[in-house]
């Protein structure tokens, strides 16, 4: 009896390490954090290195790169811009087999991106499978004075473009107003009456947005009344329930509603009109408010990337864009190809981070 | 009558064999994902998108969708069924929603009634399940639309009362519960502040910088401490294995756990309704109201089995009342229907108001299709049961150790930091010490949740009004609210001092 006790509870442990060390690997694949990465990659890579060397300059695919799976992080909750970029991103590229190791996507929500890139520019600067979507929230935090991310674009590496998006502001379908410059003489009038919601804090992106066509249009942007939630998810769910009276969010997010009846864009923040569910929406120009707004979005690796990591991914992202299938995507969702390889991308986010700089000072939001 | 055409069109589609083999498929990983600490629903249904999108690659478009959100939701419940196991069995809670079970379930586990709370933990959930996808099959559309009204102001309130409500989890003390209280809303500050993006008492720590993890403190007050406190204590050399008694519930343990799972069932779903409140709140106010109607609220925390059938029912139907924002409205209301909703994006079906138009065979058939899992996961659980319960047979001296390595590797799986191996360790001594002199944990760990959505609702109300306090009793949902919570708190004083009134009067 005790014998039998002892071996069946010998049998019970057995299982539980079993499925431990099950659960250890799986979790692995899934959340990829940095230790066991790094920790990781030592031991695994080790032997791998000295056997790819020679070959590390002539071609990629034979450099081993990508061995494990892939993390994509969108940097805030889900259902926003990010999140959908990064997973139309590993979609396609999982679908065209472009990159042959899974590819999941991570949200990490939390100070519009900057939690993510306070954990990514300390832990992450070595690890190759954890890439992230971005857009200019990471110029934005990096220059603003309140909310202040220290860290920016260069402290990661960026692999390409992809898209260009544009900035809408939405009103709930039942709203008083149809056109911006109705709401904005409104608020002109008394900036208390409307509540401006957003998906990130104040000094953010779609604070920026919400605020743009308000400054331009002579309105003091200090005085503009907004409220930030979690992402972009829930502040359309704020507006739909008319806990806010207007939002800024980007025309992408917005479309499945628009197409629903649910609410109402009144302008779009693109040099020229759009195609698609929103070419009847008039642009901020063409409602006489001399204001503009570009969300590019672009991946972005860990600052410290081997020459053959990133001779990858400039390859991989390269023939992306070329493929019907990332085409189809980005119609589907009403996203404007653009692309820039790294190099490009690099000078251009040099432009964008002058151009934000501006900006912010003007609103007295600087660093 | 649109609807019965559509459910019996959804049933016909996961009806098939394969869909029928998906759901099946989806509901063990769901239940081994539940009863594993570490892996919680959420990373659960993340690893097997990919999973999923290879096993459905033979199939239509449309049939792909179905038959992958099949999967990938029987994973989702299949984890709120499995959840319960460790948190009975062990005192471990594997998931966030599952940790207000430790409370009587492991306390019944210990009297040999594992198979009593396990078992109802089941039938609470199948009920649960049950209920929520009526609700959903009917309600969805209107009650989507109360879910979106539910603003700032009113979730402040509702957290409010649920931070009120934090004496139905004091031990002895009252002080002592709300000192614990509020030392959970001091540890929830610590981070990235959300709405304004400024690092709190971080001290440029980037592992700070998001905040503690609530599992981490959880897993390390509950499990850990009451590892130290049996090794300190020397309750392992007394000797007496905890007996597996019955497996199946008795009669009486069926009639009192029938009204705290009928009432779970539904405070749980119109919580998991909400975007954002979601199942572990769902699973503390259910315990908390249980206790406070309970005619015997002196029994909670000693296992009794209302304790267990209420969160586990509330917990369940929270995920149901989850999938209506999701479905209805393309809002995510939880983590995991986020995830959910990634899937849904990657087969082209666009989650958002128009899906139910759209795509009537995807969602109809994923209806339908939680009908058969949630059947499935009850006959599956209740021979599971039996064999499950027989793990606390296992003398101490393997039990232990079992339990600190089921801990660890948990919580390193979820957070790859040693930082949080740390935490885990010091929360675990700080569990000892503190339930050794009578401090309850559970209102630190409820303080620790409800911490941050308190806050940022508060905040997010007052930018709308300008500053000004009255909005919280201007809105007619948030003043119930206000007024339950006043209630909650000034009542049992009235009565308290009432009751000494009288017995002055009596000695006098």
């Amino acid at each position: 009896m005790q014998r039998a006790k002892f071996r069946w509870t010998w049998g019970i442990v057995v299982t539980v390490v079993a499925l431990l060390l099950s659960a250890c690997g799986s979790g692995g694949n899934n959340a990829s954090n940095n230790q066991a990465a790094a920790g990781g990659e030592k031991a695994a890579n080790a032997p791998a290195n000295a056997a790819e060397k020679p070959a590390e300059e002539t071609a990629t695919a034979a450099s081993g790169y990508p061995e494990k799976p892939i993390v994509v992080v969108a940097p805030s909750g889900a259902g926003g811009g990010w999140d959908k970029t990064a997973r139309a991103l590993t979609k396609v590229l999982a679908e065209t087999k472009l990159v042959g190791q899974t590819m999941t996507v991570e949200n990490k929500p939390g100070g519009g991106g900057a939690v993510f890139m306070a954990e990514y520019a300390t832990q992450e600067t070595k690890n190759p499978y954890k890439l992230f979507v971005s857009s200019p929230p990471i110029l934005i935090n990096n220059l603003k004075k309140e909310g202040n991310s220290p860290f920016g674009y260069k402290d990661s590496t960026p692999l390409a473009q992809l898209t260009k998006d544009f900035g809408a502001i939405v009103v709930g379908a039942d709203s008083p107003y149809s056109d911006i410059k109705a709401l904005l003489a409104d608020m002109k009038a008394d900036p208390k009456k409307l509540t401006v919601a957003g998906g990130s804090a104040p000094g953010s992106m779609d604070h920026l947005i919400a605020v743009l066509p308000a400054y331009k249009f002579g309105i003091d942007p200090k005085a503009v009344k907004y409220v930030s939630y979690d992402g972009g998810g829930e502040a359309v769910a704020a507006l739909l329930g008319g806990n806010a009276d207007v939002i800024a969010t980007d025309v992408s997010s917005v479309a499945e509603y628009l197409k629903a009846g649910k609410v109402k864009v009144l302008a779009v923040t693109s040099a020229e009109r759009l195609g698609g569910d929103v070419k009847d929406v008039p642009t901020l120009k063409e409602s006489g408010v001399d204001a503009e707004f570009t969300i590019w979005r672009g991946v972005f690796g860990p600052k410290e990337m081997k020459e053959n990591e990133l001779v990858y991914w400039q390859q991989t992202l390269t023939a992306l864009n070329d493929t019907p299938e990332w085409k189809a995507e980005l119609q589907a969702n009403a996203w404007e190809s653009e692309f820039k390889g790294s190099e490009d991308f690099i000078a251009f986010l040099g432009e964008q981070e002058v151009l934000i700089k501006d900006l912010l000072t003007a609103l007295g939001m600087a660093k | 009558m649109e609807v019965i055409q559509f459910l019996a069109d959804g049933f016909a589609s996961a009806l098939r064999w394969h869909n029928l083999l998906f759901a099946l498929v989806g509901v063990l990983i769901g239940t081994a994902v539940g009863v594993l600490p570490g892996i919680g629903p959420m990373s659960g249904v993340a690893l097997l998108i990919p999973v999923t999108s290879t096993m459905t690659g033979g199939l239509g478009p449309e049939e792909a969708a179905t038959s992958a959100i099949i999967l990938l939701a029987g994973v989702y419940y299949g984890a709120m069924y499995g959840g319960s196991t460790t948190s009975i069995l062990l005192n471990t809670p594997g998931e966030s929603s599952s940790v207000v079970t430790t409370l009587d379930g492991y306390q019944m586990a210990k009297q040999g009634r594992a198979g009593a709370a396990l078992s109802i933990s089941a039938i609470g959930s199948f009920v649960a399940g049950i209920i929520a996808l009526i609700a959903l099959v009917l309600v969805a559309e209107p009650l989507s639309n109360v879910a979106v009204k539910f603003g700032p102001a009113e979730y402040f309130s509702l957290m409010l009362l649920g931070l009120a409500a934090v004496s139905g989890l004091a031990g002895k003390s009252m002080t002592k519960a709300l000192m614990m209280t509020v030392f959970g809303l001091l540890l929830a500050t610590i981070g990235m502040d959300n709405v304004s993006g400024v690092a709190r008492f971080t001290y440029g720590l980037a592992v700070l910088y998001s905040g503690l993890e609530f599992l981490t403190i959880a897993v390390g007050l509950f499990a850990l401490g009451e590892v130290f406190k049996t090794i300190i204590g020397r309750e392992y050399a007394v000797g007496t294995i905890a007996r597996v008694g019955r497996i199946l519930p008795t009669r009486q343990d069926l009639k009192d756990s029938a009204g705290p799972i009928a009432r779970g069932s539904l405070l749980g779903f119109f919580i998991g309704v909400l975007p954002g409140a979601g199942a572990t709140l769902a699973s503390f106010f259910s315990y908390i109201m249980e206790k406070k109607i309970s005619k015997n609220p002196q029994k909670f925390g000693t296992g009794a089995i209302e304790g267990v059938a209420a969160p586990e029912s509330a917990n369940n139907a929270a995920s149901g009342g989850a999938m209506i924002p999701l479905l209805t409205l393309g809002i995510p209301g939880s983590g995991t229907t986020a995830i959910l909703m990634g899937a849904l994006i990657m087969y082209n079906v666009q989650p958002g108001p128009l899906l139910f138009d759209e795509h009537p065979e995807v969602v109809w058939g994923l209806i339908a299709s939680m009908f058969i899992g949630n059947l499935m996961l009850l006959v599956l659980n209740m021979p599971l049961v039996k064999l499950f319960a027989k793990i606390i047979e296992t003398p101490p001296k393997y039990l232990l150790p079992i339990i600190v390595a089921i801990s660890v590797f948990g919580v390193y799986a979820v957070q790859y930091s040693t930082f949080d191996l740390m935490l885990l360790i010091a929360c675990g001594i700080a569990g000892y010490f503190l339930a050794k002199n009578d401090f309850p944990l559970a209102p630190l760990v409820l303080g620790l949740v409800l911490g941050p959505m308190i806050e940022n609702n508060m905040r997010r109300a007052l930018t709308g009004s300008d500053g000004d306090f009255s909005i919280f009793v201007a809105k007619p949902i948030s003043a119930v609210f206000l007024i339950a919570a006043a209630l909650w708190l000034v009542v049992p004083l009235l009565l308290k001092l009432r009751g000494k009134k009288v017995l002055i009067n009596e000695e006098g």
